[in-house]
């Protein structure tokens, strides 16, 4: 089983590394957009270099649900439905959904990518593949 | 040496302008990747460059196949370990009338000349994303600015690929990777062959440097934007027409 320690560090380096930031800054608890500063294109660098540092293949849409947002059974009038919420809660089981499910809006999804959700998602692909 | 070790991919490199490109980055010191569908032309072109002691790869692929994009990428990655530059020069003509013009012959030049421009820099991204560097530059065409009579699908997707050199420019720039575009005017190649014997060189005399462009004319401005020299030029499109897009010369 992956160790969630390592893993974090590992993911704290590449985060790092692909947004530019200072290491002090890439905290567990810190989201990618509202504290890093990260853009789209960084998710995809996120995504490239956490499959190669993990040796992990990361489906489209499975840690970033960039999908969900262009569905409309999922979103209305800028919030997620209740089936998008069911479908959120399905790709992204490591992220804290509690405060955001009060007010589903879709502007307030990136703030949901932490750096420890990312590192949940890694651990858990991991010890999947060692099964 | 202006590309000593570098690594440059180019489409449509079995004759005309990407045949220049291919020879050309060669000479610079690139390895250079050559696709085409004319297997036989990139394989004679690649043994042309090693004997001459350069570094070429031919392999053949359909710039419209996703699926060879990927193939061109994973082989050019398996011999040479990186990518910093890519060429979208691959480009077809089935000129007519709008009114004349099959579904088909839209397609295809549509097809293509863009749809083959998104194929390729979509797969050529993940690794210079990787480098944090890399050059993409795209071959627009004059008639992508100012139009053509009976080239509504050629000017259509010139026009496309100007817009999506800016597009992917602004997508790119924070993780280093330039694209820009070279938009050539009368070239004499194969593919111009057609009009210009249907002009009987009208354009000719309408060109303000009194000739029309070799192929090496549009090659040599492309390597400069593969250079380290336009490291700070992003999303541009340098017209290489001789003049022939200006206005009216009086």
């Amino acid at each position: 089983m992956a160790d969630k320690e390592k893993v974090l560090q590992k993911v704290q380096d590449i985060l790092t590394d692909a947004l530019g930031v200072d290491e002090e800054e890439v905290t567990e608890h810190a989201s990618l957009v509202a504290d890093l500063g990260a853009e789209s294109i960084d998710f995809l660098d996120i995504v490239f270099r956490l499959e190669k540092t993990f040796n992990i293949k990361i489906p489209r849409g499975d840690l970033f649900p960039e999908d969900l947002l262009s569905d409309e059974n999922y979103v209305q009038e800028g919030k997620l439905t209740p089936e998008g919420l069911r479908v959120l809660k399905e790709k992204v089981p490591y992220a804290n959904l509690s405060e955001f499910e009060k007010n589903p809006d879709v502007s307030g999804l990136a703030n949901l990518f932490t750096v420890g959700m990312i590192a949940s998602y890694v651990t858990g692909r991991l010890a999947s593949q060692a099964t | 040496m202006r590309l000593k070790d570098k690594v440059a991919v180019v489409t449509g490199g079995a004759q005309g302008i990407g045949r220049a490109i291919a020879v050309t980055f060669a000479q610079e010191g690139a390895a250079v990747v050559i696709t085409d569908v004319n297997k036989e032309g990139v394989e004679t072109l690649a043994q042309e460059i090693t004997s001459q002691g350069g570094r070429a790869l031919a392999l053949e692929a359909d710039v419209r196949s996703e699926d060879d994009a990927q193939k061109v990428v994973d082989a050019t990655l398996k011999n040479f370990q990186r990518i910093d530059i890519m060429v979208n020069n691959a480009g077809i003509v089935r000129d007519y009338l709008v009114v004349s013009m099959k579904p088909k012959d839209w397609q295809d030049v549509v097809d293509v000349n863009l749809g083959g421009v998104y194929n390729f820099s979509k797969k050529v991204i993940r690794p210079m994303l990787m480098a944090r560097s890399g050059k993409i530059i795209n071959i627009a065409s004059l008639a992508g600015i100012t139009g053509g009579r009976g080239q509504a699908n050629y000017a259509a997707s010139k026009a496309g690929i100007i817009a999506f050199t800016r597009a992917l420019a602004l997508e790119l720039a924070a993780k280093g990777i330039t694209v820009n575009a070279v938009a050539p005017g009368m070239v004499l190649t194969q593919m111009s062959e057609r009009v210009r014997s249907f002009t009987q060189d009208k354009v000719k005399s309408l060109i303000p440097l009194g000739r029309y462009a070799q192929p090496e004319d549009i090659a040599k401005v492309v390597l400069f934007l593969a250079s380290p020299d336009a490291d700070y030029i992003t999303g541009q499109v340098i017209v290489v027409d001789g003049g022939l897009g200006l206005g009216p010369r009086w």
